[in-house]
């Protein structure tokens, strides 16, 4: 450590190094977040098919979305419901 | 035996990939290996200015992908350093004149003629990145101690990890004092958010530059600690894997124990 660095802790000064690794540490979280419109396009497809075999849906009103807040992100999907399908239709 | 395939790659430009390749390049012909060097910055090379062979390129690795020339033809042979290589990039194609599946067949010719290869990538992750990838058995990735570049190094090195290739770390650049001062990420910070596994540490040289003006191997330098610190990355490289990293904080003088106590109290 140099005369400086000590002058720094001396007077509780921050480390611009440690702010330079906070934002990296965030930066890293947040690009792994980041999901393409492909794949939201194929996770809907996908979702629509499955809910399907128990539900009859409206499928345009369906809305399939990533909502980021702070510290977490979430997957939201809302599909209005127009009936229940009662006897479980065979996939095979 | 067939030899190595290593890509040198980093996401961001100007950090060193081209400086990394040429040392490493010199100092494991000088261990007695046969070493190629590829320029894959096709339209844009600079391997060569960088290794002081840019008057003896005849051909360039478009042609040999073309079949205008043998690979004996393109590489130009360093005449200070036995069994070193140069294939130079073309200056006047488009970078997408080489397609992966080429790079596959001219990797496949490489590891027959050369124990070791390395590919110059260019920055970026397009086409001269998929190339250099789609043929190379191992990775070298590198980076500096900067937000934006590890940044990039990560996404790198995701996207190696996809292909399964192993990619191992160099750091470069690092100014011990800014690191000491607390103005720069140190190894460690960077280790701590890359999970990758450390190939080894290169300070800021003024003898990087100097060798680089001149066309003279940084390897060749006398009392370089660049240049010493790519001679035991070469060493890493073939059959001395455990060979220490050297720290280069250096040794401790007054102040610096003096800091370290003090730090210790906070
Ligand atoms: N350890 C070092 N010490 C001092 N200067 C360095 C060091 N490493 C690289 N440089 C300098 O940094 C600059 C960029 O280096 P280099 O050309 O090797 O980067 P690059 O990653 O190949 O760039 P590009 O992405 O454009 O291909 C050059 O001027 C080089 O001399
Ligand atoms: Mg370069």
């Amino acid at each position: 450590m140099t005369f400086n660095a000590i002058l720094k802790k001396l007077f509780n000064k921050t480390d611009t190094k440690d702010v330079a690794k906070k934002r990296l540490k965030f930066a890293l979280i947040y690009d792994k977040l980041e999901v393409s419109d492909d794949l939201l396009k194929n996770l809907q497809q996908d979702l629509v098919e499955v809910i399907s075999r128990y539900f009859e849906i409206d499928r345009d009103a369906i809305n399939l979305d990533i909502r980021r807040s702070e510290d977490s992100s979430a997957l939201v999907f809302n599909t209005p419901i127009v009936s229940a399908r009662h006897c479980r239709e065979s996939t095979a | 035996m067939d030899g190595k395939v290593i890509v040198v790659t980093s996401g961001k430009g100007g950090v060193g990939k081209t400086t990394v390749t040429a040392a490493i390049g010199a100092a494991m012909a000088m261990q007695g290996k046969r070493v190629a060097v590829v320029d894959m910055d096709i339209g844009l090379r600079n391997l060569d200015v960088v290794m002081g062979l840019e008057n003896r390129i005849v051909f360039n690795i478009v042609d040999v992908i073309q079949g205008k020339c043998k690979i004996k033809q393109a590489a130009v042979k360093d005449r200070r350093i036995d069994n070193l290589f140069l294939i130079p990039a073309s200056q006047s194609h488009e970078k997408n004149v080489i397609r992966p599946e080429n790079m596959i067949w001219l990797a496949g010719k490489l590891r027959k003629e050369f124990d070791f290869t390395f590919l110059d990538c260019p920055a970026g992750i397009e086409q001269g990145f998929k190339n250099s990838i789609a043929a190379a058995d191992e990775a070298i990735v590198v980076c500096t101690p900067e937000v934006s570049s590890v940044r990039d190094a990560d996404r790198v090195i995701g996207l190696l990890y996809a292909r399964s290739i192993k990619p191992r770390l160099i750091i470069n650049r690092i100014v011990p004092k800014m690191v000491e001062n607390g103005d720069m990420l140190s190894h460690e910070d960077v280790l701590d958010v890359l999970s990758v596994d450390l190939l080894g540490l290169v300070v800021m040289d003024d003898k990087v530059v100097v060798s680089t003006n001149t066309g003279t191997p940084l390897v060749m330098q006398k009392d370089s600690a660049a240049g010493s610190a790519f001679q035991r990355i070469g060493l890493r490289l073939d059959g001395h894997p455990d060979l220490p990293i050297e720290n280069p904080m250096g040794q401790k003088g007054f102040w610096k124990k003096l800091g370290a106590k003090f730090s210790r109290k906070n």
